[in-house]
């Protein structure tokens, strides 16, 4: 373990924030994730701006399974919370417990995923594909935007962990573990954002409330 | 690049706050918003026109609960975090307001 980078030294409290590389990528990453904030806030606007135009094709109350979204929203909540225990291993220097949460944290991801898909893979059936309508595109861009931002994360922290297979836990890896995590929880942030607008509202049903 | 400031040998970590136990608390108090947001839309519990503001405001609680605790944007030296969430929430804010009562 730790066969190339700082083999003789202590790992310090937070060793994400120990070397001025790590402070910066931290840094940086709030910065990525304000941006983010601003790209999947530019796609619910578009969708709550769109989402009552159905031009004939299904609309999303005679649509949505909350039984699947409520599983998918559980599965990612918990996958949080796992990426959370992953840290505070993390801090505490136990490589294996970072290990172990984090296969969790992407099992858990690949569960929502699954879901999402089959929900996808049902929507297309009752006839909303993604030309279907203005609430069809907004729907499965937004939707599918966040989707893929899962995808990406589970590969990345995949990839975190089998690199930590070979290099260990030392002030190079742990910023980047820690931004993994930054990153999932962001994610679960915007899930928050769109199970509110896109399902619980669409349950409402648009200008019906007004 | 791995320069660590080191000073002791024996040096046990010490975590300050970071015990178990917020994130639990963090954890129930998502599973009850959103159950509480759920029902609200299921139930109509709620005075008809206030159910989507009650489940945004809702929203945004567990939003914050989840960036503040999780994601430590509570403790010290994340003055650029906020900067950055804070910003980009604004934008957010007024391109929603743009799209839903201009455009389209």
């Amino acid at each position: 373990m730790a066969a190339d980078h700082a083999v003789n030294t202590v790992l310090p409290d937070e060793p994400e924030k120990a070397t001025l590389e790590g402070k910066n990528k931290v840094l940086g990453f709030w910065l990525f994730l304000g941006g983010e904030t601003v790209l999947f806030g530019t796609l619910f606007a578009t969708f709550i701006a769109l989402r009552d135009q159905v031009n004939g094709g299904p609309s999303a109350q005679e649509l949505f399974d909350m039984k699947i979204v409520a599983w998918a929203t559980f599965l990612l909540l918990t996958s949080s919370l796992t990426s959370v225990f992953a840290t505070m291993a993390l801090h505490k220097h136990n490589l294996k417990a970072v290990q172990g949460w984090l296969v969790i944290t992407v099992l858990l991801g690949l569960g929502f995923l699954g879901l999402e898909i089959y929900e996808f893979y049902h929507y297309v059936h009752e006839e909303l594909g993604m030309t279907t309508s203005a609430f069809s595109s907004s729907f499965y861009t937004l939707v599918g935007f966040h989707g893929g931002h899962v995808a990406f994360g589970i590969c990345w922290i995949t990839g975190l962990i089998i690199q930590s297979m070979k290099k260990g836990l030392t002030v190079v890896t742990a910023p980047k573990f820690y931004v993994a995590g930054l990153y999932w929880h962001f994610i679960d942030v915007v899930w928050v954002f769109i199970f509110t607008v896109v399902y619980l509202m669409g349950m409402i049903g648009g200008k019906a409330v007004a | 690049m791995a320069q660590v400031s080191n000073d002791a040998m024996e040096r046990k970590p010490k975590i300050k706050k970071d015990g178990v136990k917020p994130h639990i608390v963090t954890f129930i108090a998502s599973i009850i918003l959103t159950i509480i947001a759920f029902m609200a839309t299921a139930y109509e519990v709620i005075p008809a026109g206030f159910t989507v503001p009650f489940i945004i405001i809702l929203a945004i609680v567990q939003a914050a609960f989840q960036l503040l605790v999780w994601m430590h944007m509570d403790q010290k030296g994340h003055e650029f975090a906020r900067v950055g969430i804070v910003t980009g929430s604004a934008v957010v804010l007024v391109t929603i307001i743009a799209f839903v009562t201009t455009l389209w």
